[in-house]
């Protein structure tokens, strides 16, 4: 017998064989050690399965650098591996960098099609108070190495819900994720949802010489009757004839119409700056949107927390408190902060870590537990119920408000 | 001496409880896990406005405060009870099975939570029947008694005759198939299936289910109510998890085990993922006996565990939509939390549908709030539709083709559950899909299994040696007995029971020792 040892104790003297069925069971289990195995030929499977959609770390490496605009480059990436998993447009990677000694991270939206499977292109746009930009603008050449994450995050199209009658009000560098969507749905193969789909991008820029893609997006237009664009220049030179002003409610009635029920049944995807997604979804609000229709990739931490509703009355941004970090190894270390500033950058600058992606309170990778004294936690911490009762909170968006002391 | 006395690996339900009981009983525990977050399946997560319950449907073994059943003990020993604001359920579930010609369904029941309003609801709608349904729900609370009481101490004695005369049904009916049980007692067949519908907890038909743990479950949900924990099972999982911290314990997020160092089959130190080794005397593992052994542990897999694993079969993964909907459950027309919408009869044709990316036959939708209004944002409603199915199909579809096939069967899932709630899609505000893959991506198990291996009859422990050629390591988790939250936070605790016996032995053995050096 195989398995004498397994069915020693289940076989011999055993009082069970009273029982109906129990000799069935024994000789049911026989059977299946015949043809049974021991699962060793499956090793790695399950590691490698999962890498192949979600690799908790891509090993990227530069291959390619696009001057799009005077203040925005497309930084291309491709694997060291020459694996990529695959995306839905409008997800991100979280790049990690090291500026001068500084280990931190921030996530950007791929700009590439999901089609392109040999590499993911991030846009980036300089950030004038900015501090990663800057270095991936000026810094950056083929052939440098980074690690990031996979792609992560919930702002794509969601079939199950979304229609077809599409909306992209983009800000900025928020037009990355939008041309991802724009490329992958002329890549679709999927011939009954082509017949259907409608995007309407509209596209808020600064100045003139901001514009990302301009020529591309244009020509897309021409040749897709799917793709509608509104150009909107906020900061015009004299000479512009093209739009001019905000994604006000205005605007958004004399291109959408103002029936309500056909707005209703559109989706709107908001990507820009923090400012940009606040003033555009009062704006639909004050259309009557249903927040449901409306989805706002989040962008970074809030700048000005101090503004907020909730934060403490008498605590000023310029203050500074004391972090005390206790490590899982029973190591401490402290440094000061200041109260405005997000507690994951704060450890950063000082040589701490915690896993993070999105860096917009939304993925909760970056949780950390308040031991003692308090923190702010803005709207975008997208905490779990029980998680303040127990004092954790997502760092990336947590601001001390007093001396405090972390388990990290 | 070692870095801990112990480390638990995974903290999953199982872990979470066996290192918390540890830490509590003086041991010096350190918990891996993985992912950034306490609970394994026991956890939440955040899309918009809606905190989604990952897994749990229905917590048993609870009880009420008048009536208190043994979960509330474990969860009071575990320091954490009072942390717990406990729902009562008030139905077990409801069946409906959709007529394929018009709109009146073949089979609609709710059936409550408490055993005498069960034997009437029943009888109501089983007139015929009702005296085989009185014999049959008897019955299920009879093997449950033996099962908790009598059989423990009948094969602790190995006293054949206290089993024959304190055992009396779990002899004739314990060990036999459910099918065979309710072929016995029922002849109508919408009965049968209606009164089989927790085998989806399990995951196999009728037919492969041991009558035992289809008789206990019924009995067990009835006597003493299904629950839910205000803040889902997560709030469990972070309750667990503070009682371990607060009596010492030592945590690492992000971090998992990469291998189990040994010396001379006695467990020696685990290294993690990021290549810190910590010393032990004893390692819990609460992930799959594959990846224990066969992955982790530095030497090849133990003859006695490739003995005992070649008599199992890896068991079902599901497919899961968490849903928020802009409505409320009695717009939706949600009359109890839990439903199985079926569409035949036959289990075996359901189990036949889950091995590959088939339309669905049979679906599970949970509505969270429909007891309790704090589960979802006022106005609106959180539920969770899903069907069990094994993972092998979604392994074998090329990378790029995954998302659509997600949608597209997700689709199929919420036309299936239309027929009952007709408004589902038109109401979506927010929706998360999880697939087989999903499952192993989170769990990090073997085809993404939920409930560990395959719970046929000769699955259960009393079929097993125990697991003991790598001195001091211990399995505790779904593998090794039943899947569920019941059972696992079940197995944590008596493992850790174990352990602690065994390093209460080993320091009194050295501090005879020392006496001795020291006379």
């Amino acid at each position: 017998m195989p398995n004498s040892t397994a069915n020693k104790s289940a076989s011999d003297n055993n009082i069970l064989h009273a029982v109906n069925g129990y000799q069935d069971a024994l000789d049911h289990q026989r059977e299946l050690i015949k043809t049974g195995t021991d699962f060793n030929e499956q090793n790695g499977h399950v590691a490698n399965t999962i890498a192949s959609l979600h690799p908790k770390r891509l090993q990227l490496v530069v291959c390619e650098v696009i001057e799009d605009t005077a203040s925005t480059k497309t930084l291309r990436f491709k694997a060291e591996d020459n694996y990529l998993p695959p995306f839905q447009a409008g997800q991100y990677i979280n790049l990690f960098v090291n500026i001068d000694g500084t280990e931190t991270a921030r996530p950007y939206a791929i700009s590439s099609a999901p089609q392109a499977r040999g590499f993911y292109d991030l846009t980036i746009k300089r950030v004038a108070e900015g501090f990663v930009s800057h270095f991936l603008l000026d810094d950056v050449k083929v052939g440098d190495h980074f690690q990031s994450t996979g792609p992560m995050g919930t702002f794509y199209h969601n079939p199950l819900f979304h229609g077809d009658d599409l909306v992209f009000l983009a800000g900025g560098s928020g037009i990355a994720p939008a041309r991802s969507m724009i490329i992958n749905m002329i890549e679709s193969t999927l011939h009954h949802r082509k017949a259907e789909q409608k995007l309407h991008l509209i596209y808020a820029s600064s100045y003139q010489a901001d514009v990302i893609y301009e020529n591309e997006l244009k020509q897309l237009e021409q040749e897709h009757d799917f793709l509608t664009i509104t150009w909107i220049i906020s900061r015009p030179t004299d000479n512009y004839s093209g739009r001019t002003g905000h994604v006000s409610a205005d605007l958004l009635t004399e291109l959408l119409g103002d029936n309500v029920e056909k707005l209703q049944a559109k989706m709107f995807y908001i990507c820009g700056p923090t400012s940009f997604h606040d003033f555009c979804a009062e704006q639909l609000k004050q259309l009557k949107v249903k927040a449901r229709r409306v989805r706002i990739e989040c962008n970074g931490p809030p700048k000005h927390p101090e503004t907020l509703a909730g934060w403490p009355k008498n605590v000023i941004a310029t203050d500074k408190v004391t972090v005390t970090i206790h490590k899982a190894d029973g190591s401490q270390g402290q440094f000061e902060a200041r109260v405005d500033e997000p507690l994951l950058n704060s450890m950063e600058r000082n040589g701490y870590s915690a896993e993070n992606a999105c860096r917009s309170g939304e993925c909760s990778l970056c949780r950390v537990k308040v031991l003692k004294g308090s923190v702010f936690n803005p709207a975008e911490a997208r905490l779990r119920s029980t998680d303040e009762a127990y004092g954790w909170c997502h760092s990336c968006v947590a601001f001390p408000t007093s001396d405090i002391e972390l388990f990290v | 001496m070692t870095d801990f006395d112990a480390i638990v690996i995974g903290a999953g339900n199982a872990g979470l409880t066996a290192a918390t009981a540890l830490q509590r009983g003086g041991a010096r525990t350190l918990l891996l896990e993985r992912h950034n977050i306490p609970g394994g399946c026991a956890t939440s997560f955040i899309r918009g406005e809606f905190e989604f319950e990952v897994a749990l449907h229905q917590l048993s073994g609870m009880g009420t405060e008048k009536n208190p059943f043994i979960m509330r003990k474990i969860f009071t020993d575990l320091g954490i009870m009072d942390q717990l604001n406990i729902v009562e359920e008030r139905e077990l579930y409801r069946v409906v099975m959709p007529s394929k010609v018009n709109k009146e369904h073949e089979i609609d029941i709710v059936l409550p939570a408490s055993i005498k309003a069960l034997k009437k609801t029943l009888s109501a709608h089983y007139p015929e029947e009702s005296e085989n349904i009185e014999a049959y729900l008897t019955l299920c609370e009879k093997l449950s008694l033996e099962c908790f009481m009598m059989l423990p101490r009948a094969q602790k004695m190995a006293d054949q005759t206290v089993l024959e005369s304190s055992c009396p049904n779990y002899i004739k009916y314990g060990l036999t198939s459910s099918k065979d049980v309710l072929n016995e007692f029922f002849s109508n067949p919408d009965l049968k299936a209606v009164i089989a519908a927790y085998w989806c907890y399990i995951g196999l038909p009728p037919k492969d289910i041991p009558f035992c743990d289809l008789a206990v479950m019924v009995y067990a949900y009835a006597a003493f109510k299904p629950c839910h924990v205000q803040g889902g099972s997560q709030a469990i999982s972070s309750a667990l998890l503070e009682s371990f911290l607060n009596a010492g314990g030592k945590v690492l997020f992000n971090t998992g085990a990469a291998k189990i160092l040994t010396d001379n089959e006695q467990v020696k130190a685990v290294q993690t993922e990021h290549g810190d080794i910590f010393t032990c005397e004893h390692i819990i593992s609460n992930t799959s006996p594959q990846h224990t052994f066969n992955e982790l542990l530095d030497i090849p897999t133990p003859k006695q565990v490739t003995a005992d694993m070649k008599s199992r079969r890896l068991g079902t993964s599901a497919f899961v939509l968490y849903l928020g909907l802009d409505c409320t459950p009695k717009e939706l027309g949600v009359t109890a939390a839990s439903n199985f919408i079926i569409d035949d009869r036959d289990e075996e044709v359901a189990f036949e549908t889950m091995q590959g990316i088939n339309d669905p036959t049979h679906t599970m939708l949970t509505c969270y709030n429909h007891d309790d209004p704090s589960f979802a944002p006022e106005g609106k409603t959180s539920l969770s539709l899903l069907c069990l199915q094994y993972s092998q199909a979604w392994q074998d579809l090329p990378v790029e083709d995954y998302a659509q096939a997600k949608y597209d069967f997700a689709e199929k899932l919420i036309d299936h559950a239309e027929r009952v709630f007709p408004n589902i899609r038109k109401n979506i505000e927010d929706v998360e899909v999880a697939t087989p893959l999903t499952m192993m991506r989170y769990l990090n198990t073997p085809g993404g299994a939920i409930y560990g291996f395959q719970q046929n009859t000769q699955d259960a422990v009393m079929f097993r040696e125990r697991i003991n050629a790598i001195s001091g390591l211990h399995m505790a988790g779904s593998w090794n007995g039943m899947g569920g939250f019941q059972p696992t936070y079940m197995i944590g605790e008596s493992t850790a029971r174990a352990v602690l016996k065994k390093i209460k032995k080993t320091k009194q053995a050295k501090t005879q020792q020392q006496e001795l050096t020291h006379a």
